[in-house]
């Protein structure tokens, strides 16, 4: 099979990520719980992977460095500390359900940034006319989940300083792809999941949180920590880490985050990046298919989409998969970035890449895209 | 044998101040406080040789890393340390 839905999650991984799954399995039990051996060796991995994903995205303190379920319930945390019910809230259009949901559910005033598709200056400057002195936050993705947009997160960043206003940033597409510097652009929070560009597995998150940053549990439960007390801690991770940690997780988790740095995120980014505009370049080629891809390098990522002019996207993800192509179609839990975009009564087919794509999978892949439209 | 505890809030500032010491060339390990000295409920210390507490708190307070308590242990009992000796 040829895997191109790495955007949901990625399939292939290091072996490591595997190994070191199975060795937390049967040596591992839970970090903060005891002090015998087990206990410890699942406490240094848990530390050695803050530790690690705190030097990957410059953030000096590993204790701010949560592990969470996924990016969801990291931005879950995130939203859910900074916006109050009604709160007034700036996001971008092209932000997935993960944050629509909980802002829908929160009854937050709700601005889009509205933009054009693969604009970023346009991004950057209906942010700064959206951003308001009674905001409570700005939420924005670095790259779109949908079109593989990479937006202008420096700008809107500086937008956010500049009215004191707290950045949260959904790093879905991002993290392990692209750089990401929390230090440099003082976001409150960053939330991204272990089971894509980190190549940890499924089941797995981390919330970056600012320095200073206020937190607001949605779980209460034990730590480990201050158990005599009936309130939850009021110091990090142990504030949002309630209950007992996925150590098989975690410990796949730091195998993924350990396979990127040794990589080097320049390196998958300019693979991915060359992955996509080579597809993008091929699908151009094929008559009926509308290709939505930046020419413009920096703003793409290794995800982009297509809509068939006459046939309809669940049938051709379907017919891709029948030949062996794993792609997503429909409307990928973003249906605001379709309605950006245009797409939203057609949803779109969505081809997205991994370090472990090759340039001979694009071509194929293209090649069964014209097959199957000319039936 | 004489050596010093140092109580942390969690066990992940435990390894902080761990990986700090270790960075410095103290010896030391995380292990869990003795229920005695946690009136809050459970935590972790790190556990220095009471030859090398002087230098690890110089360390730690330099890396801005707050101990909540410090104890000595010498012939069978933990005493806290005054911080402000330090």
């Amino acid at each position: 099979m040829i895997y191109f839905d790495s955007a949901a999650t990625t399939l292939q991984k290091p072996e490591s990520v595997a190994k070191a799954m199975q060795s937390a399995l049967r040596t591992m039990s839970s970090p903060g719980r005891g002090g015998h051996p087990a206990a410890m060796r699942a406490a240094n991995v848990a530390f050695q992977c803050r530790s690690e994903l705190g030097e990957l995205f410059h953030v000096t303190d590993p204790e701010r460095v949560v592990f969470t379920m996924n990016a969801t319930h990291a931005l879950n945390l995130a939203i859910k500390t900074l916006v109050p019910p009604g709160g007034k809230v700036v996001i971008s259009g092209y932000e997935h359900n993960a944050v629509t949901r909980p802002l829908e559910a929160l009854g937050a005033h709700v601005t889009v940034a509205e933009a054009p598709l693969f604009q970023a200056d346009a991004v950057a400057e209906a942010f700064r006319h959206c951003i308001s002195d009674d905001t409570c936050a700005v939420i924005c993705n670095h790259v779109s989940n949908v079109f593989g947009f990479v937006q202008p997160l420096e700008e809107i960043a500086a937008a956010c300083r500049e009215r004191g206003v707290p950045l949260i940033v959904d790093a879905s597409q991002s993290a392990g792809i692209l750089p990401l510097d929390m230090e440099k652009l003082d976001a409150a929070f960053i939330a991204m999941p272990g089971h894509k560009g980190l190549y940890g597995p499924q089941g797995t998150g981390v919330l970056l949180c600012g320095k200073e940053q206020e937190v607001r549990p949605l779980l209460e439960g034990g730590t480990g920590s201050l158990s005599a007390m009936q309130q939850m801690p009021d110091f990090l991770p142990d504030r949002l880490e309630a209950g007992t940690h996925n150590m098989p997780g975690i410990a796949g988790l730091l195998a993924g985050v350990r396979y990127v740095r040794q990589r080097g995120v320049d390196r998958i980014c300019r693979r991915e990046r060359y992955l996509a505009h080579l597809m993008a370049e091929k699908l151009r080629g094929v008559p009926g298919v509308q290709v939505f891809a930046s020419e413009n390098l920096r703003q793409q990522a290794g995800v982009l989409s297509i809509v068939p002019e006459k046939a309809d996207v669940e049938a051709l993800g379907e017919e891709l998969g029948r030949r062996g192509i794993a792609v997503r179609a429909g409307l990928h839990c973003a249906p605001l970035a379709h309605r950006s975009a245009g797409t939203l009564k057609t949803g779109t087919v969505r081809l997205s890449f991994s370090d472990f794509n090759t340039s001979e999978e694009v071509l194929r892949a293209a090649a069964e895209v014209r097959n199957c439209l000319r039936r | 044998m004489e050596h010093d505890l140092i109580l942390a809030r969690s066990v992940t500032y435990a390894q902080r101040m761990q990986s700090a010491l270790m960075r410095a060339g103290i010896r030391c390990g995380v292990f869990r406080a003795p229920r005695e000295l946690t009136e809050r409920g459970c935590a972790y210390v790190v556990k220095v040789a009471a030859y090398d507490l002087a230098p690890a708190l110089t360390v730690l307070y330099g890396a801005s890393l707050q101990p909540l308590q410090i104890f000595h242990f010498s012939e069978g009992r933990y005493q806290e340390v005054r911080r402000d000796l330090f």
